[in-house]
């Protein structure tokens, strides 16, 4: 990978590539499987008792990387630590959200269980120990080695893509992930490598300015969520979306002058949706992320070119929910914070629908290329690589 | 022997075929080499002629741009939105001299940039940008003292170069003015288009564009044995090669010749079994029609000397017929004479029926041998009033044998020796080693031999005595038994000189005068 390697935590960063490795130190209480379902993992078992809140029992097998057993106050500082609040209760923990407006699994599943020793380093119950690390290389080793599968992962930061491209292609590294598929171009053909793709989280969206009236989201919606934005914006065969969409001929009601805000990767589809806008198009500004942070949080724009959550649907919550975590836009719809505390998705998506927050553009696959030698290189559902102490190598 | 002859039969038949066929086959193989190189060549100038086309149209359509944009109002939006339409051409700047250094695009010099807002159009090297080739290119804005400048992403380029694909594993190379990859079709190589690492193609992609010929034949960056097509696109700074392992390249010539050689074994076994089979038929057919010719010839002799004898038989029983007591002592005589002439008749065909067993051989003294020959025909001798005498070994010579078949051959020479001599010369029995063998020649003075009975003095029944007691079946004989030891027979003659014949076999070396062998038994 490139980019800075930053320190591997249960919690915090998830931008630095050492946070790739979480889900191989750090286990959850429950993961989820492709179809969303809960599957256990610290938890032995998990029983709902509310849209917010859930009775979890606790594995009593399980131990951390330094030998330690993990116990209930390990757990209940973990999700404490996570925005939860844990009440023990009859050999079980009742867990809810600190925030009651926050659906307990999207936390549970952003939750990740640890305990921090007296040096300040933290260990973890999966499967994986980290052994070593520097500014540009965490090494992590199985802490019960199995034949057949990866027992030794090194993470390593190269400075650009184009360094961590070539590692790749001379065999120096055998994974890589978080590709654009104009890069894949790259790596077929290449004998020891394959090309892995996996459902993606996040939809490149367009957000709206919830001050916008609700009668002119619903045009921006059909107007930007269109075959045309999308292939303007990144070109044939690149979305996943087929179906559920305008073919863009939805007409937009004259009104005022509509500024839209793009940062990063964002640029050509901040400018298709200024082309789809027409008369109604003004100006594209291109900034650094954190000015546009700002200026999402200070309300100053109409439109912004964002990535937010799709998968899994308690996701929603953390972005669309009134005061939600991620909702920098100010979107605010009680149908749909009723929905989401209910842990009813399919009713909070259609109130998303009437009443949208964005459009949404283009889902994309998650990409990797990893070596030929894996038999079984599954990416996600929830963190592309989560699945990596199950693959087996080919002997 | 039906084997072999099949054998030489089928090779000298096949071997010919398929010495030619290889030659031509290597023809072929040079040819189809030839013709794949020149392929290969052909889709490298393909292929830069698509580069070169590709550059000048997306250097055509940033001039379009240039003079569709450049005194709009709202330019920079419409250069903006240009990236929607045509991503190649990057992102289009107006520049001009109050931009700042880090406003132009970083592969040109100085001096282009202050040739671009000259209003002259410029265009650096190509280079490796971040992941992709780039080309740095201005155009003129029409508006003075200021271009159009953009960085032109050649990903298409070198994706299009990337999927050339020759064969099942051709590829095609695209080099930079300094020799290094810009796109690589073989994987395995790709890694040093993205490390700017020269691959063993680059010195020579460098020399193609100083007019230097690059192989047509040569190890590439993965040491497999390729063939290339080469082209040249000097004003871009771009070299392609497009190269195929010469294994895939010349399978077609390596099959046929593997196909051959397999026809050829498969043909030349079967010529040798088919042969092997009526090789097996004709000489089966010659022995029989061999043994009937034998025993045409054994009939005709005997019928012959039976026949002479019978005629004499027949006057003897005339001559009894008459009760003339006066031919009393005739006839016994005759009677006598007949008697022995057919018990000689009789030994010969037995001579030929004993075979000589090398477990019962024993070791015979050849001088005290040679003493018992002369013995025994020393009354023949006396009859035809012929000297017999011996030239003895210096020392003991020491053979092993049957003695009794030695002595008959011995004899017969010896016999035949006497018959050829004139009344009052001389047999001479010789005994001497020669070349670490045993010998005992037989020298006589008689006519001698003509020269032309020499070559089958030793074929059964081929006497040309027809005496009356002479089946043609001594020489044959005394040949078979001397064979039978180990040894040889030779023969000298000179018309009106006489005639030697010599009797060669192996010496006992380590034989002494042995307690038990029984080296004086007459």
């Amino acid at each position: 990978m490139w980019g800075p390697l930053g320190e591997l935590a249960p919690t915090g960063d998830t931008e630095a590539l050492a946070s790739l490795a979480q889900p191989w130190v750090f286990e959850r209480l429950f993961s989820l499987d492709a179809t969303g379902q809960l599957k256990p993992g610290l938890a032995a078992h998990v029983e709902r008792l509310s849209g917010q809140r859930v009775r979890v029992e606790l594995r009593r097998d399980a131990t951390f990387s330094d030998g330690s057993s993990v116990t209930e106050e390990d757990v209940v500082r973990s999700l404490q630590a996570g925005g939860l609040q844990v009440i023990q209760s009859g050999g079980g923990l009742i867990v809810a959200p600190v925030d009651s407006g926050l659906p307990v699994d999207a936390l549970l599943l952003e939750a990740r269980i640890f305990r921090q020793s007296s040096d300040g380093k933290f260990v973890g119950s999966g499967p994986f120990a980290v052994v070593s690390q520097t500014d540009l290389e965490l090494r992590l080793t199985r802490r019960i080695p199995q034949a057949g599968h990866v027992n030794e992962v090194r993470v390593i930061a190269y400075p650009t893509p184009r360094d961590a491209f070539a590692h790749t292609l001379k065999g120096d590294a055998n994974l890589i992930i978080d590709l654009e598929s104009r890069w894949l171009e790259f790596f077929r053909g290449v004998p020891s490598l394959q090309v892995v793709h996996g459902a993606g989280r996040t939809t490149d969206a367009i957000a709206f300015n919830f001050a916008l009236p609700r009668s002119e989201r619903v045009q921006l919606a059909r107007a930007l969520e269109s075959q045309r934005v999308r292939e303007l914006a990144y070109g044939s065969a690149e979305c996943a979306e087929s179906s559920g969409t305008s073919d863009g001929d939805g007409i937009l009601a004259a009104g005022p002058v509509l500024r839209v805000l793009s940062w990063g990767p964002f640029e050509r589809l901040a400018l298709a949706t200024r082309r789809a806008l027409g008369d109604r198009g003004g100006e594209v500004a291109h900034l650094p992320p954190q000015e546009t942070l700002a200026r999402m949080k200070s309300r100053n724009f109409d439109l912004v070119a964002v990535r937010p959550l799709r998968w899994p649907p308690s996701g929603m919550a953390l972005v669309w929910r009134t005061g939600a975590p991620y909702n920098f836009f100010g979107y605010s719809n009680r149908a749909v914070d009723r929905a989401l505390d209910a842990g009813d998705w399919p009713t909070a998506e259609s109130a998303l629908h009437e009443d949208p927050p964005a459009a949404f553009v283009c889902t994309r696959d998650h990409l990797a290329v990893v070596d030929v030698r894996i038999k079984n290189p599954v990416l996600g559902p929830y963190d592309p690589l989560e699945t990596l102490p199950e693959w087996e190598i080919a002997q | 022997m039906a084997l072999l002859l099949a054998a030489l039969v089928a090779a000298s038949g096949v071997l010919p075929l398929v010495i030619l066929a290889v030659l031509g086959l290597q023809i072929l193989r040079q040819r189809g080499e030839r013709s794949s190189q020149e392929a290969l060549q052909a889709i490298a100038e393909q292929a830069a002629a698509r580069i070169a086309t590709y550059i000048a149209q997306q250097r055509e359509m940033l001039r379009a741009v240039g003079m569709a944009v450049g005194n709009q109002p709202d330019a920079p939006r419409r250069l903006a939105d240009v990236a929607l339409d045509a991503p190649s051409l990057g992102k289009l700047r107006l520049v001009s001299a109050e931009t700042p250094r880090g406003g132009f695009t970083p592969a040109l010099k100085p001096e282009q940039i202050a040739a671009a807002l000259r209003g002259t159009e410029v265009a650096s090297d190509t280079y490796m940008a971040e992941l992709s080739p780039a080309l740095d290119v201005c155009v003129p804005s029409g508006r003075p003292g200021s271009a159009f400048c953009t960085t032109l992403d050649l990903l298409e380029l070198q994706r299009q170069v990337q999927r050339i694909r020759v064969g099942e594993k051709g590829y095609a190379l695209a080099f930079d003015r300094t020799g290094k990859l810009l796109a690589a079709g073989s994987g395995a190589m790709r890694a040093a288009v993205l490390s700017r690492d020269p691959v063993a193609e680059s010195p020579l992609a460098a020399a193609l564009l100083t007019g230097a010929a690059a192989p047509p034949r040569l190890r590439n960056g993965e040491g497999l044995d390729v063939l290339a097509g080469w082209a040249a696109l000097p004003a871009l700074g771009w070299t392609i090669a497009v190269e195929q392992p010469a294994e895939e390249a010349l399978r077609g010539a390596r099959t046929a010749l593997g196909l051959l050689a397999f026809g050829a074994a498969v043909t030349l076994l079967l010529s040798m079994t088919v042969g092997y089979v009526l090789v097996r038929r004709m000489l089966a057919a010659l022995e029989l029609e061999e043994r009937f010719r034998t025993a045409g010839r054994i009939a005709a002799g005997v019928t012959h000397d039976l026949g002479h004898r019978l005629t004499i038989l027949r006057q003897i029983e005339q001559l009894a017929a008459m009760n003339d007591p006066d031919y009393l002592p005739r006839i016994r005589e005759s009677l006598a004479s007949e008697v022995s002439t057919l018990r000689r008749f009789v030994t010969d065909f037995s001579d030929l029926t004993r075979e000589a067993k090398p477990q019962d051989f024993l070791p015979i003294e050849l001088n005290t041998f040679a003493d018992s020959v002369l013995a025994g025909a020393q009354g023949y001798a006396s009859e035809a009033n012929v000297a017999l005498e011996l030239q003895r070994a210096a020392s003991e010579l020491w053979v092993r044998g049957d003695r009794y078949l030695l002595e008959r051959a011995a004899l017969n020479l010896t016999r035949n020796a006497i018959e050829a001599s004139k009344p009052g010369s001389r047999v001479r029995l010789r005994v001497d080693r020669s070349d670490g063998h045993a010998m005992l020649a037989v020298e006589d003075q008689g006519a001698g031999i003509p020269p032309d009975r020499i070559a089958t003095l030793f074929e059964s029944f081929s006497s040309t005595k027809r005496s009356g007691v002479h089946l043609g079946m001594g020489l044959p004989n005394v040949r078979r038994i001397v064979a039978a030891h180990g040894g040889a027979i030779s023969v000298k003659s000179k018309p009106g000189e006489g005639t030697t014949f010599r009797l060669s076999l192996p010496v006992n070396g380590s034989q002494s005068s042995s307690p038990s062998a029984p080296a004086t038994m007459p």
